[in-house]
């Protein structure tokens, strides 16, 4: 009997053993990015024997202090601003609220402001700015959101067009999160240079966060007075991010209580995190050609071979004026959210910018600004490669997501429905 | 609320899709508020149901209801079929968070479609 138990012991964990891992393909990058080893390294001994407060007048926190200046002058150099112009804050969605908030109360604060002003932005921002500016619509802020065209990208005459004389900032992305669409800030940037040199007080905010590290940035070509970026899309842990503030602008904090971050932003530093970030952006300033051409080559063969394999798909958003990690694709006749699931059982993760809740269906905000009808902004794919990706990868998603895709579709009646048509746009 | 195995199966392996070419019944119903649509057709042998199909577009609990709800009513009897409601279907998926319960309505609702088609007008449960 025991002999006979041991064996089944042994055949059950061989069993066990023998059971084929799923190889897992991480297809998230613009959702967010494992922390590189070399990050993590730095950022340990501030977790453990270098503790202290950046606020204490010790050694101990004097070594913090060193060590968050370190970093606060990486994260400068990675966008061509000045140490002091960085403001570190808990992520991107605090940073885009610093900036927003921050500048149109500080333009209310003046003497002889008027009421209320007038802020202009994107129709494909990303949903901390879109809740910002409702935010302020609601409280009698009057704000235009410019269309974003086919190509998912702002046109510069429309910013123009949209100026008023109330108008205090103008808030575009960098590069769009679901779409990697570029924004031409530095057209907007040099339109705003114009018009303040024409005594209009006027600010231009970017959200940068998912643009930094990916491609070459420098807040002085582009003309921006404050940019917003986040740690953990450039291989950094979550929980820290950068204001950039430039040199002269005034905002109003949002958290107070503490002299911290040049009065701007007040509680104790996250030196970990920030240490981590400093660290971040040092590798992704030096790496970043050799990054970009191993994601854009990733992403080029990626979409080379789906187009072979599968029939009836659109490509979202400009084609050459976009990131070059990221591609979002319509799957025409079938639905996000179950290839998503069907391609997670299969080991592989992306995502989808729409969402089914209650019964209530939310397509994508993007991609219905493209000009997307319902069901192509409900099939769209994100697919976002980072620097770990592999051939392999590549390889293993296109054996499995055509069948997945052809799986669904079969069970699909629109392809079956006649007259049934889609706004295909390519 | 994480799917169950049997959630996942259903998906990966859909039993039941596609098409009656010989069907005495078939439904079809969209979700107006979410767009998600089904289509189930349906074959009788005097009053049994012996053969179902089903086709899906929307979330991954729509697509599995259809799976799960054409596995359950083939061999019942049709006055069996119209008695089931969406809680039933909910139970034999193996549980349905609720803002994803309208999918086994849509299910249903298609059922009694494609039963109504095929079998005069019956009345079905509230």
């Amino acid at each position: 009997m025991r002999v006979l138990g041991y064996w089944l012991a042994k055949f059950a964990k061989g069993g066990r053993n023998q059971m084929p891992e799923i190889r897992k393909v991480y297809l998230d990058h613009s959702a967010t990015t494992p922390a590189d080893r070399r990050v993590v390294e730095a950022m340990l001994p501030y977790l453990t024997e270098k503790f202290g407060n950046a606020s204490s007048v010790h050694f101990f926190g004097q070594e913090a202090r060193a060590a968050v200046d370190r970093a606060r002058r990486e994260v400068a150099a990675l966008i061509g601003a000045r140490a002091n112009e960085i403001v570190f804050v808990s992520g991107g969605t605090e940073a885009n609220n610093l900036a927003i908030r921050g500048v149109t109360e500080a333009s209310q604060s003046k003497p002889g402001a008027s009421a209320k002003g007038h802020i202009i932005t994107s129709s494909i921002e990303h949903s901390s700015v879109r809740g910002i500016s409702d935010e302020l619509e609601k409280h009698g802020w009057e704000v235009t959101r410019l269309p974003a065209y086919r190509d998912g990208i702002v046109q510069v005459d429309d910013v123009r067009s949209a100026l008023r004389p109330e108008t205090v900032l103008i808030s575009v992305m960098l590069a769009n999160n679901e779409i990697g669409t570029l924004q031409p800030i530095k057209e907007i940037g040099a339109m705003v240079r114009e018009e303040r040199a024409n005594g209009r007080k006027l600010k231009l905010h970017t959200d940068a966060v998912q643009a930094a590290g990916r491609i070459p940035l420098n807040v002085e070509t582009l003309g921006c007075d404050l940019m917003s970026l986040s740690a953990h899309k450039l291989y950094a842990p979550k929980g820290v991010g950068a204001l950039f503030v430039r040199r002269g602008v005034r905002l109003i904090p949002q958290n107070v209580g503490g002299h911290q971050e040049r009065e701007k932003r007040a509680g104790t530093e996250g030196v970990p995190g920030i240490v981590a970030f400093g660290a971040a952006a040092k590798l992704a300033r030096e790496e970043m050609v050799e990054r970009s051409e191993h994601d854009r080559r990733l992403r080029d063969r990626f979409e080379g071979g789906l187009v072979e394999r599968v029939q009836d798909i659109v490509f979202n958003g400009d084609q050459e004026q976009r990131l070059p990690h990221l591609s979002n694709i319509s799957f025409r006749f079938i639905e996000g959210e179950g290839l998503l699931i069907s391609l997670d059982l299969q080991g592989i993760a992306v995502s989808t910018g729409s969402a089914c809740s209650s019964g209530t269906l939310e397509p994508s905000p993007v991609i219905r600004a493209l000009g997307r009808n319902d069901e192509l902004a409900r099939g769209a794919i994100r697919f976002s490669f980072g620097k770990d990706n592999t051939d392999q990868d590549v390889d293993y998603v296109l054996e499995v997501l055509p069948r997945v895709v052809e799986k669904l579709r079969q069970l699909s009646p629109l392809n079956k429905v006649s007259g049934f048509e889609f706004q295909v746009s390519t | 609320m994480p799917y169950s195995e049997a959630f996942k199966d259903h998906l990966t392996n859909p039993r039941n899709a596609g098409e009656l070419a010989d069907a005495n019944a078939t439904g079809e119903e969209t979700n107006p508020v979410c767009g998600d649509r089904m289509r189930i057709s349906l074959r009788f042998r005097k009053t049994r149901i012996e053969a179902a199909r089903f086709l899906a577009y929307g979330c991954p609990p729509t697509l599995v209801c259809g799976s799960v709800l054409t596995e359950l009513i083939v061999g019942m009897s049709v006055e069996e079929a119209m008695q089931l409601r969406r809680k039933d279907l909910i139970d034999a998926v193996g549980g349905l968070p609720s803002r994803k319960q309208h999918a086994a309505a849509l299910a249903i609702e298609t059922l009694r479609a494609a039963l109504s088609s095929g079998w005069g007008k019956p009345t079905f449960p509230t």
